[in-house]
C-alpha cells in the first residue's frame, strides 16, 4: 500500500519540525492554501487528503474501514510513520480535529503539539449537551447532499481525479476543490455529523490548543469550551474570525494563533 | 423617450429583476437584497441587512454552505449552480439554484460578493424524483441481483433433482436390456421406448436449464477455446443420422482457420438446428449443412427443403415457448430455436432464417475471435 499516492501526501518546506494540516468535511487539502505555506520556511510541510477526497485514491475507499472516524485516523497514523515524524504539530480542521485526536491516542509518540481548529466531539444534542444539531437536521443533511452533486458525474471522475493540477481543463475543474463522489461524500458527512467522541477527550496526553471561531454555527463556543474543559491541560484562543473556515478567511490570524503556540 | 431615466432604469432592473440578488460585504455580512427576493421570502430588506446568508437558509443547507460553498468561494472566487432552500417568513422552503462572484480591486482585496437567487421549486422538484426513482432502481437492482442468486442454486437444484430419477430408469432399462430377460419383441420394442423417452427427456430438462440459465440467470456461460471445432461438428452429425436412419444429412465443412467458441455449444446449436430441419424439413429431401471460415468469421448453416415458414412465424421465431403450428407431439417445448438464438448471442454472433418455397435456411454467423 502506497500511502503517499492513497492519501495525495505534499511534503513541502524546510525545518526539523514537520507540521501536518488535516482538511475536514466538505473540501480537501486545499482548505490549508493560505495557511500551510507560511510555515515552509521553518518547518517540514505535511499536507494530505483524507481517503474518498481531493486527489485521494477513490479505490482504497472502504466502506467499512470509514464508517468510523478510526479508519481516518489509522491513516493519519499511517502517513506520519511512513514520513518518520516525531513530535510533529498536528493541526486539525472540523472533523480533522477528533481524527487527529484518535490518532494521537493511538501513537502518541508522533506528537508534539496538536492544534484542533473548530473541533466538536459530537454535533448532536445529547441530553444538557449541546451539539448544535437535532438528529433530524443531520438525516436532512444527508439527503441536502443529494442535491449537490457537485458537477459530480461517473464519467468525468477520472479526468478529476487524474489531473488535479492542469487547469486548462478549465470549465470541467470547476467546483473541484469540494468535489467528490457522492456517495463517499454522504458517508463521511455520516460518520462525520453521526460521531461521539466526547469521552476520548479526556485520553488525551498531547499538549492542545483549541482555536475557536465565532459564530460558528457548525461548532459553537460552547462547544469549544466543552472541548477546553475535557481534554487536559488543553488552552483554547477565540479567534476574531467569524464562520466555520478561519484558514480560508482569516489565514493571518490562524497562522499567528498556530505561531504563538509552537 | 424612455419610461425611466437609464439610473432608474439600472435601480429597477436590479430591483424587480426575475431573479433575487443580493450582495454580500467583504465581512461576510449581506448588504444590499433586491425586491423580488424579499417578495420571494417574505423577509423585509431590513431583516437581510448586517447578516449571514445561511441564516436564511435550512439547518442541511446551512451545514453545507459553511463546509462546501463558502470554502469554494473563497477558494476559487466563485461558484455556480448550487441548490439551496431559503427558509421563508411564512416558515416555507423556497428552492432556489444559486450563482456567485467575488468583486476585488486591483489589489486583490475583497470588495463584496454579489450573488444571484432563480427559483427553482419545479426544477428541484424533478431533481428530487430522480435522485429518489435512481435509488429506488438501485435498491430494485440489488433485490434482483439477490434473487438470480437464488435462482441460479434453484436451477441447480432442480437439473440435478431431475436428472437422477432419468439416470436410474435408464440404467433400469440398460439392466434389463443386458440381462436377457426380455426376448418377447413386443417387450424390447418398450425397451427401446424407454430409451427413446429418455433421451428426449434429458433433452428436455437440457433445454428448460439453458432457458432457464439464459433467460433468467445471467445468460449463457461459455467456455471457449479454440481446438478443433469439425470433429464436434460431425459428431452432432452422426448422431443425428444414426437416429434417424431413413433421412439424409449432406455436409460441406471448409474450417481452414480456428475458431475461438465454446465447442459444445456450437455444437448444440447445430444439433437443434438439424433437429429442427428434420422435423419440419421434407421427409424424402436431404437436410444440407455447412461450416466455413471466411474473412475473419465462422458461418455455419443448415437448410432443408419443404413448406416454407409463414411470414407471421418469421418474427417469432426465435422467441421462447414458440411452436408454430403444433402438428407433432415430438415438437417439444419451443425452446430449441431460442437457445440457439442465445448461443449465438453469447458468442457475439447472429442467426438469421431464409424462408422460400424451395428452401429454409438458418444461419449463425459470428467472428473467429471475440
Amino acid at each position: 500500500m502506497d500511502v503517499e499516492a492513497r492519501n495525495n501526501v505534499h511534503v513541502s518546506g524546510r525545518g526539523d519540525r514537520a507540521i501536518v494540516f488535516a482538511h475536514g468535511f466538505g473540501c480537501d487539502q486545499n482548505m490549508w492554501r493560505f495557511v500551510a505555506p507560511e510555515f515552509e520556511g521553518d518547518f517540514k510541510v505535511v499536507l494530505f487528503d483524507h481517503v474518498g477526497a481531493g486527489g485521494s485514491d477513490l479505490s482504497a475507499y472502504n466502506k467499512d474501514k470509514y464508517s468510523t472516524l478510526h479508519g481516518y485516523a489509522d491513516d493519519v497514523v499511517e502517513i506520519m510513520r511512513e514520513l518518520r515524524l516525531k513530535d510533529a504539530v498536528f493541526v486539525g480542521h472540523s472533523v480533522s480535529a477528533m481524527i487527529g485526536l484518535l490518532a494521537s491516542s493511538k501513537a502518541p509518540e508522533l506528537f508534539g503539539r496538536m492544534v484542533l481548529v473548530g473541533p466538536s466531539p459530537r454535533y448532536i444534542d445529547d441530553g444538557d449537551y449541546v451539539g448544535g444539531f437535532s438528529e433530524k437536521q443531520i438525516v436532512e443533511l444527508l439527503e441536502f447532499l443529494e442535491d449537490n452533486h457537485m458537477g459530480w458525474s461517473v464519467a468525468m471522475a477520472p479526468s478529476i481525479m487524474g489531473n488535479p493540477d492542469r487547469p486548462e481543463l478549465g470549465e470541467e475543474l470547476t467546483n473541484s476543490f469540494c468535489r467528490t463522489d457522492p456517495e463517499i461524500a454522504k458517508a463521511f458527512a455520516r460518520v462525520t455529523f453521526t460521531s461521539d467522541n466526547r469521552d476520548d477527550l479526556a485520553e488525551v496526553t498531547v499538549p492542545t490548543l483549541i482555536l475557536q471561531c465565532s459564530e460558528d454555527i457548525i461548532a459553537s463556543e460552547e462547544v469549544g469550551k466543552f472541548v477546553r474543559s475535557r481534554i487536559p491541560g488543553s488552552e483554547i484562543v477565540f479567534l476574531k474570525a467569524t464562520g466555520h473556515c478561519p484558514n480560508l478567511s482569516a489565514p493571518a490570524e490562524v497562522v499567528s494563533a498556530i505561531r504563538a503556540y509552537v | 423617450m424612455s419610461e425611466f431615466e437609464p439610473r432608474d432604469e439600472y435601480r429597477d432592473l436590479f430591483e424587480n429583476a426575475p431573479c433575487g440578488y443580493l450582495t454580500i460585504g467583504s465581512d461576510g455580512r449581506i448588504t444590499k437584497v433586491n425586491a423580488t427576493l424579499t417578495a420571494w421570502t417574505g423577509i423585509e430588506k431590513d431583516k437581510f441587512a448586517g447578516r449571514r446568508l445561511h441564516q436564511f437558509l435550512n439547518i442541511a443547507g446551512r451545514i453545507y454552505y459553511e463546509t462546501h460553498i463558502a470554502p469554494l468561494l473563497r477558494m476559487q472566487g466563485f461558484f455556480n449552480e448550487f441548490a439551496l432552500d431559503f427558509e421563508t417568513a411564512a416558515g416555507e422552503r423556497l428552492a432556489v439554484i444559486a450563482n456567485a462572484a467575488e468583486r476585488r480591486d486591483g489589489d486583490g482585496t475583497l470588495l463584496f460578493t454579489a450573488v444571484v437567487v432563480i427559483k427553482a421549486t419545479d426544477r428541484r422538484r424533478y431533481e428530487r424524483q430522480l435522485v429518489d426513482s435512481r435509488t429506488e432502481l438501485q435498491k430494485g437492482l440489488a433485490t434482483e441481483r439477490e434473487t438470480a442468486k437464488l435462482r441460479e442454486q434453484f436451477i441447480a437444484v432442480l437439473g440435478h433433482d431431475l436428472r437422477n430419477p432419468l439416470a436410474a430408469i435408464s440404467a433400469g432399462a440398460r439392466i434389463l436390456q443386458r440381462s436377457g430377460a426380455l426376448q418377447e419383441h413386443k417387450h424390447l420394442r418398450v425397451l427401446d421406448m424407454i430409451n427413446t423417452t429418455v433421451t428426449r427427456m434429458s433433452d428436455l430438462i437440457d433445454h428448460i436449464l439453458d432457458f432457464a440459465r439464459g433467460r433468467l440467470g445471467g445468460g449463457i456461460t461459455l467456455s471457449r477455446d479454440a481446438k478443433p471445432l469439425e470433429p464436434v461438428l460431425e459428431q452432432v452429425v452422426d448422431e443425428l443420422r444414426t437416429a434417424s436412419p431413413q433421412r439424409v444429412i449432406e455436409t460441406t465443412f471448409e474450417l481452414t482457420e480456428r475458431v475461438n467458441c465454446d465447442r459444445t455449444r456450437i455444437g448444440q446449436l447445430l444439433s437443434n438446428l438439424i433437429g429442427n430441419a428434420l422435423t419440419h424439413g421434407a421427409a424424402d429431401q436431404p437436410v444440407r449443412v455447412g461450416a466455413k471460415t471466411d474473412s475473419g468469421k465462422f458461418k455455419l448453416w443448415v437448410a432443408n427443403a419443404g413448406e416454407p415458414i409463414p411470414a407471421a412465424a418469421m418474427e417469432r421465431l426465435f422467441e421462447p415457448f414458440f411452436r408454430g403450428d403444433v402438428r407433432d407431439s415430438r415438437q417439444g417445448l419451443g425452446l430449441g430455436l431460442h437457445i440457439c438464438w442465445q448461443i449465438a448471442q453469447a458468442h457475439g454472433g447472429r442467426l438469421d432464417v431464409t424462408s422460400t418455397p424451395d428452401e429454409t435456411r438458418f444461419v449463425f454467423t459470428m467472428p473467429l475471435v471475440p
